[in-house]
C-alpha cells in the first residue's frame, strides 16, 4: 500500500539524485532552479496540446509527468543529449526532420 | 513611403561596400591603415543605409512582365512577373540594417583595438558576414537567399576560426558539416518550389500559388517546407543545433558574437517570413514553427541555468532568445510580426551590450569563469553597472527596450489564444535574469576569492556598451522610434 511515508521517501530520493558530492555548491543552484524550471516548461508545453484536441492534451500530461519521474533529474539528461557531439546532432536533427515531414503530411 | 524605383542606387552599395573592403583588408594583411579602412567603411556603409530611400533592384536589368497586357515594365507599382533577381530595401530592411551597421561599426573599432596581428583576414571574415546578412534580408528571390544562407554559413566559420583557438577550430569544423545539410536542403526546396510554380521569386511563387491554386501539390509543399524549416533551424541555431550554434557564440570573440548573433537574427527574420508568405496557408505550418520556437526558448534558456561561463551564459540565452523572435513571426498574426521583428532589433541591441561586457573582462585576465569570484564590481563599478543594466534590458524589465517587444509578443500569444505561449514567454524572462545574476554576482559582486589583474578597459569598449544602454532605455521609452518602420511594413505587405 502506498503511503504518505513511502511517498515521502521517494521525493526524498528524488532530490537526492541531485547532490552528487558537496550539494551546496554555486553550480548546483543552477541544476536546481533548471530542474524546477524545466518540469513547469514541459508541463505548459504539454497542456498547449490542447489545441488539437483535450483528450490528447490530458494523455501527454499524463506521459509528461510519467516521463518527468522516471528520467529525474531531468536537467542531467537534458544536459547529456545537448552534447555537441556531431552524430547527436545529426541524431537529433534527422529525429525532427522526420516528424516535421510527418506532422505536416499526415495532418495536412 | 516605397520609393517605387527597380534600380535603387543604395542597395547594391550595401553589399559591394563591405565586399570591396574584405578584398582590400585582406590584401593588405597586417598593416595599420586596416583600422582606419575598417572603420571608415563600416561608417559609410551605416551612413548609406540611413539615408537611402526605399525601392527594388532588379539584377540585370530585366523588366517585369505584365500578363494582362502582354508588355514589360520596369515599374514595380505595376503586378507583374518579376523574373529577375531581386532585392527590396524597405521599412524592415532599413531597421535591422542600420542596426546590423551599428554593430559593425563597433565591431570593428573593438577588433582593431584588441587583434594586434593578422587583422586583415579577420576584418575581412566579418565584412563578408555583415554583407551575408544584408543580402538575406533584402533579398525576394529564393537563389539570392539560398546562395547568401551558403556564404553566410562559411563567413560563419571563417570568424570563429580567427579567434584561433581549438575549442573555437572544433566548433567551426562541427558547424561547417552542418551548413551542407542545410544548404542542400533549402536547394531542394528551391527546386520543388520552382518545379510547381515555374519561378524562383517568392511574390511570382505566391502570385501564381493564388492565381492557378496548389491543389494536388499540397505534399510536395510540405517537403519544401521541411527543407526550408532545416536551414531556418541551422542558420538561427535553433534546436536541436543549438550545441552547435551556442558553441560558435562562445568560441569567437565577444565582439565578434555580436556581429554573429545579428546576422542569426537577421536570417531568421528573412527566413521565417518568407516562410510564412508562401507556406503560412497552410495547415499545421504555424503549429510547426510555434513548437520549435517554444522549445528553443525552453532548452536554451534552461542550458543557459547551468553553464559556468559568462560568455557560455550569453551564448545560450542568444539562442533562447531567437525562439522569440521567431515565435512572434510562427503566430503569423500582425501582432505577432510585429513583435517578432522587434524583438529581433531588440535582441541585437541589449545582447551586444552584455557580448561588449563581456569583451571588457579579457582586460581582467579573462575573469569569465563562474567558478571562482573575482570582485570585478570594486574594481570596476561602471562596468558592472552596465552589465546589470544590460540584464534588466535581457529579462524585459521597464524602462528598457526588452520590456516593449516581449509584452506586444505576450499579447499576441493572449489574443491568438495561446495563453500557455505568454506564460512561457515570461518565464523565459523571469529565467534569463535568474541565469544572468547568477553570473554577475559571482564575477561582480562577491567579494573576490581570486585577485585579478588591474585593468584599463579601452574608451571604445566603454563608448559602445553605454551607447547601447543608451538606445535599450531610448526604444524602451520610446518604442515609436523601432515601430514606425516595422508596423508600416507588416500592415503593407512586407514585399510587393
Amino acid at each position: 500500500m502506498t503511503s504518505i511515508a513511502t511517498m515521502y521517501d521517494k521525493l526524498k530520493k528524488y532530490l537526492d539524485n541531485f547532490i552528487i558530492g558537496r550539494g551546496y555548491t554555486n553550480i548546483m543552484t543552477g541544476y536546481i532552479t533548471g530542474e524546477l524550471q524545466f518540469l513547469i516548461f514541459i508541463i505548459i508545453l504539454a497542456s498547449l496540446f490542447r489545441i488539437f484536441s483535450f483528450p490528447l492534451a490530458i494523455i501527454i500530461l499524463v506521459l509528461t509527468g510519467a516521463a518527468a519521474i522516471y528520467f529525474a533529474p531531468t536537467i542531467i539528461n537534458i544536459e547529456k543529449e545537448n552534447s555537441n557531439e556531431l552524430n547527436r546532432v545529426l541524431y537529433w536533427f534527422l529525429i525532427y526532420f522526420a516528424i516535421i515531414i510527418a506532422i505536416t503530411i499526415w495532418g495536412g | 513611403m516605397m520609393e517605387l524605383v527597380s534600380n535603387l542606387w543604395s542597395i547594391p552599395l550595401i553589399v559591394i561596400i563591405p565586399l570591396i573592403t574584405a578584398v582590400i583588408v585582406n590584401a593588405i594583411y597586417d598593416k595599420e591603415v586596416i583600422k582606419y579602412i575598417s572603420i571608415a567603411s563600416a561608417l559609410i556603409t551605416l551612413g548609406i543605409s540611413i539615408i537611402s530611400p526605399y525601392g527594388y533592384h532588379w539584377f540585370t536589368g530585366h523588366p517585369a512582365f505584365d500578363p494582362n497586357t502582354f508588355t514589360f515594365t520596369f515599374d514595380p507599382g505595376i503586378p507583374a512577373f518579376r523574373l529577375s533577381l531581386e532585392f527590396v530595401y524597405g521599412p524592415i530592411q532599413q531597421i535591422m540594417i542600420v542596426i546590423s551597421s551599428l554593430i559593425l561599426v563597433f565591431c570593428v573599432i573593438l577588433a582593431t583595438v584588441g587583434l594586434t596581428k593578422r587583422q586583415g583576414p579577420y576584418m575581412a571574415t566579418i565584412f563578408l558576414l555583415f554583407a551575408s546578412a544584408a543580402i538575406i534580408i533584402m533579398v525576394n528571390d529564393l537563389y539570392h537567399l539560398w546562395i547568401a544562407v551558403e556564404i553566410g554559413s562559411l563567413i560563419v566559420v571563417g570568424v570563429v576560426v580567427a579567434s584561433g583557438t581549438s575549442i573555437s577550430h572544433k566548433a567551426a569544423l562541427k558547424y561547417a558539416f552542418f551548413s551542407a545539410i542545410s544548404g542542400a536542403g533549402l536547394a531542394v526546396a528551391l527546386a520543388l518550389l520552382l518545379g510547381i510554380t515555374g519561378f524562383a521569386n517568392v511574390s511570382d511563387i505566391i502570385r501564381i500559388m493564388n492565381t492557378v491554386g496548389i491543389s494536388g501539390m499540397e505534399k510536395i509543399l510540405y517537403i519544401s517546407f521541411g527543407f526550408f524549416i532545416l536551414a531556418w533551424m541551422y542558420a538561427g541555431g535553433l534546436a536541436p543545433i543549438h550545441p552547435l550554434k551556442s558553441e560558435v557564440y562562445g568560441a569567437s570573440y565577444p565582439h565578434a558574437t555580436a556581429v554573429l548573433q545579428a546576422q542569426s537574427k537577421l536570417m531568421l527574420v528573412a527566413i521565417g517570413i518568407i516562410m510564412l508568405r508562401i507556406f503560412g496557408t497552410l495547415p499545421f505550418i504555424k503549429e510547426v514553427m510555434i513548437f520549435l520556437s517554444v522549445i528553443t526558448m525552453i532548452l536554451g534558456v534552461v542550458l543557459a541555468l547551468i553553464q559556468i561561463d559568462f560568455r557560455w551564459i550569453i551564448a545560450y540565452l542568444i539562442i533562447s532568445h531567437s525562439g522569440l523572435v521567431t515565435l512572434g513571426i510562427a503566430l503569423g498574426t500582425k501582432d505577432g510580426i510585429i513583435g517578432g521583428v522587434f524583438q529581433a532589433v531588440n535582441d541585437i541591441i541589449y545582447m551586444s551590450v552584455l557580448l561588449f561586457c563581456c569583451e571588457a573582462l579579457y582586460y581582467f585576465g579573462g575573469a569569465t569563469s563562474t567558478k571562482n569570484s573575482f570582485g570585478i564590481a570594486r574594481k570596476s563599478p561602471w562596468l558592472c553597472a552596465a552589465v546589470l543594466l544590460g540584464a534588466f534590458a535581457a529579462a524585459g524589465m521597464p524602462p528598457f527596450n526588452g520590456f516593449q517587444s516581449e509584452i506586444i509578443l505576450i499579447q499576441a500569444s493572449l489574443n491568438s489564444g495561446l495563453p500557455e505561449i505568454a506564460v512561457i514567454i515570461l518565464m523565459v524572462s523571469i529565467t534569463t535574469l535568474i541565469a544572468l545574476l547568477r553570473a554577475i554576482y559571482r564575477i561582480f559582486l562577491k567579494p573576490p576569492e581570486v585577485e585579478v589583474l588591474e585593468a584599463k578597459i579601452p574608451k571604445a569598449i566603454n563608448f559602445g556598451i553605454w551607447l547601447f544602454i543608451i538606445l535599450t532605455i531610448i526604444i524602451g521609452v520610446y518604442p515609436d522610434i523601432a515601430l514606425r518602420f516595422i508596423i508600416p511594413a507588416v500592415e503593407g505587405g512586407f514585399l510587393p
